[in-house]
């Protein structure tokens, strides 16, 4: 089956080139049927391995290393995509099908514009299929095949990491088509509406899964490795936030070119960095040259090719943007106050943002190389990058109303006015009644600030109540993401500030109190499931009329011979009371066992705000509503 | 077995919080900024490692004599070298650099921003009504 399979990825592999040279030179209608004919070549080749997973065939080596018949079936199809030759056969097929529905769904009028975009993305497929195929190719034969598997890491058998690798690539590789129509709008010199008008759809179909993928990976860290936190600022999470904020930066800066037609060459500039930036986190990721809790399926070699990859396309679109963007229309003219201004402001800090993480994240390698060994993590990223983003979320509200060309500033004191009054009242409330810190007090108020600032200009654009069902979606879409973002900022500064964390060592039937919780060991019993065996403890927590049961695991995996933490988690209504279960211990010849006990309060509202963001994206990405009345 | 016993005992005499509550928060907020030297990439705070266990009742210990956050840092910078903060220190060349580059480039990035919007300042009589 799969000798098919790598028959078929071959296959996509010429069909790809085939794909380049005709999109290049011009042939839109045949470039697309390629595109059609490769992306389907290549799902048929997928599908061979998902077989083999779900098979347990043991005489594919992949199969062999990363999977177990024990398995439960949905882990066996996730396994596929598992380990780094598997996740590289998705990235291909994730090009592969952007190019193909760029094929079906680009609708610019422009044929040779769109045949060359298509030209690229099999330019980009013909790197990816190289790789996998010359350097990491999931298509080999044991003899003799093994009696059984060697097992998927058990931390990555679990339902929320079964789909953050496919969301996650979704993203990176969604990016690779803005790419290659930025490299085939700058061919031609022209990064105008039309074009802006695309490629803002693309950006937002990337976007979409990134920051659900960033979420799920988030989410996952949060219940599976018991340490109570959901960002660690962990070099393979800044991989993902790095093309997140680029990403972000260009979706408002399209909106200038998209409407205004200025900033074409930034707006361009941007829509090539943001997949240079997702490559170079597979770089980061696979190639583990990064000392990281993340440090599945490592192997040098294969860094320094994708590095080679990334300098080569880099180089590419870079070489096409200089040649180019002195060529570019320059679109209407504007004042530093005006709605151009303001996105201008949140593109230099996003991208700030973005490239204050990749100095964070590489600088302890340059000091490596320097002979010095240091460590940059959370409190760096919370003294720099956190102030520097807040900058921005500040004025957001009060900007977002400004108007293209030269905004209206008579309001201004108004604005200014409020939000200083609501950063008191916080202050005040905060430090005086909650005796909570004057940062989180800050903090708080400017999540407010955020969601009262998107009301307020949902309110403004629709100007009746009314009107409000009736706006475009994408005005509704900006308003939950912005709501979003503060509702995320919210559930960050609640939970990072006034999270609780305590140890504690319970023998049987033996009680502690954590954060007013009474927390009581009824049981310790051994348990075994379809490929682990567990300890598995029952403790029953009560506060003041509420109690509930809770069973936290420590799981072991014999086939993979590691052990995992299965936390429990009660939603108490205003944060999770978090439960992981350590080690035993025998005390004075007592067995004691050792919980690990957080209040974690607000988490919801991280994740919450989050999706939020994701959804609000997906609602700008629909298409455009029929103006209501128009006779339709 | 004895040994077990008797770092058992360690852990269960130490281990338990500081009294003062403030005092075990800024232990706790310490905790996660010093890296464990036995594990990958994880805070104290984090660690189940024995190492992490120790390295936490000395974080505790040093917090309940009163030590300041700086004493405890420079510590455990002493002991097991910079490589164990996660807050690196800023002196130095590549201190600047570190904790500069930032605040640098957003300076920068403005002052670009600066001269860009002048140049686009100038035309200013086709202001439309905004197209929602």
């Amino acid at each position: 089956m799969i000798e098919i399979g790598h028959l078929l990825t071959f296959l996509a592999l010429g069909l790809s080139l085939a794909q380049g040279v005709f999109g290049f030179m011009g042939r839109r209608a045949l470039a697309g049927r390629i595109a059609l004919t490769a992306f389907v070549s290549m799902a048929l080749a997928f599908l061979t391995l998902v077989v083999a997973f779900a098979q347990s065939d043991f005489s594919v080596a992949l199969v062999a290393n990363n999977s177990h018949t024990l398995k439960p079936m949905a882990y066996k199809l996730a396994g596929t995509w598992g380990n780094h030759e598997g996740s590289m056969a998705l990235w291909c097929l994730v090009t592969l099908g952007f190019g193909a529905a760029g094929a079906v769904l680009m609708r610019t009028g422009r044929e040779i514009f769109e045949a060359r975009a298509l030209g690229m993305q099999g330019l980009l497929a013909v790197g990816a299929l190289a790789y996998l195929l010359f350097a990491s190719s999931p298509f080999t034969r044991l003899d003799p095949a093994p009696f059984q598997g060697a097992s998927l890491n058990p931390l990555l058998q679990d339902p929320a990491l079964t789909f953050h690798p496919p969301m996650l690539y979704l993203g990176y590789v969604g990016y690779s088509f803005v790419f290659a129509l930025a490299a085939a709008g700058l061919m031609e010199a022209r990064i105008d509406r039309v074009w802006a008008k695309e490629a803002r759809r693309w950006g937002l179909a990337a976007f979409v899964p990134l920051t659900l993928g960033i979420a799920l990976g988030s989410y996952w860290a949060y219940y599976e490795l018991g340490w109570g936190g959901w960002w660690f600022w962990d070099p393979v999470e800044n991989a993902s936030l790095m093309p997140w904020l680029i990403g972000a930066a260009f979706l408002h800066s399209v909106i200038v070119t998209e409407k205004r037609g200025g900033f074409a060459a930034w707006t361009a500039l941007l829509a090539v960095l943001a997949f240079l930036f997702s490559i170079m986190g597979a770089f980061l990721v696979r190639s583990g040259v990064l000392t990281s809790v993340h440090a599945f399926a490592v192997d040098p070699e294969r860094g320094l090719l994708l590095l080679l990859g990334l300098i080569f396309y880099g180089l590419i679109a870079l070489v096409l943007f200089a040649v180019r963007a002195p060529r570019l229309e320059g679109g209407k003219g504007w004042s530093g106050f005006s709605r151009e201004g303001a996105l201008m402001a949140n593109n230099i800090v996003l991208v700030v943002a973005a490239l204050t993480v990749l100095l964070g994240t590489l600088f302890p390698l340059m000091a490596e190389a320097a002979g010095q060994t240091i460590s940059v993590g959370e409190p760096y990223f919370n003294l720099t990058f956190v102030p520097i983003l807040v900058l921005i979320l500040a004025i957001l509200p009060v900007v977002q109303a400004w108007a293209w060309g030269k905004a209206d500033l008579s309001h201004w004191m108004k604005w200014a006015l409020g939000g200083l009054g609501l950063v008191l009242v916080f202050a005040a409330l905060g430090v005086g009644v909650f005796e909570i810190s004057l940062g989180a007090a800050f903090g708080l108020a400017l999540g407010m600030w955020l969601i009262f600032g998107a009301l307020w200009e949902l309110k403004r654009r629709a100007v009746s109540l009314r009107r409000v069902f009736r706006l475009q979606l994408r005005i509704w879409g900006m308003t939950l993401a912005h709501v979003g973002l503060g509702v995320f900022i919210i559930g960050a500064v609640v939970e990072t500030t006034q999270r609780y964390e305590s140890t504690i060592a319970l023998p049987r039937d033996g009680t502690e109190t954590v954060a007013g919780w009474s927390i009581t060991l009824e049981d310790v019993r051994a348990i075994e499931g379809p490929n682990w065996y567990a300890d598995r403890a029952e403790l029953s927590i009560a506060k003041s009329g509420a109690r509930a049961t809770l069973a936290p695991m420590k799981r072991y995996y014999p086939a993979a011979q590691m052990p995992t933490t299965e936390t429990a988690i009660y939603k108490t209504g205003t944060g999770d009371l978090y439960v992981a279960l350590g080690e035993r211990r025998d005390v004075d010849g007592e067995a004691r066992w050792v919980f690990r006990v957080y209040f974690n309060p607000l988490i919801d509202l991280v994740f919450f705000g989050v999706f939020l963001m994701a959804l609000g994206g997906f609602l700008s990405l629909l298409p455009r509503r029929r103006k209501v009345g128009a006779g339709s | 077995m004895k040994t077990v016993l008797a770092a058992s005992l360690i852990f269960m005499a130490a281990s338990a919080p500081l009294q003062d509550a403030s005092e075990e928060a800024r232990a706790q907020d310490l905790m996660r900024e010093i890296r464990c030297v036995a594990c990958e990439n994880e805070p104290i705070s984090q660690s189940s490692a024995p190492i992490a266990e120790d390295m936490r009742d000395r974080v505790r210990a040093m917090v309940g004599e009163g030590a300041t956050d700086i004493e405890v840092r420079d510590w455990f910078a002493g002991r097991y070298g910079e490589f164990v903060l996660f807050r690196p220190s800023g002196g130095g060349l590549s201190g600047w650099l570190l904790w500069g580059g930032p605040f640098l480039l957003l300076l920068l990035g403005g002052a670009i921003g600066l001269v860009f919007a002048r140049r686009h300042g100038d035309t200013q009589k086709d202001v439309e009504p905004e197209e929602v």
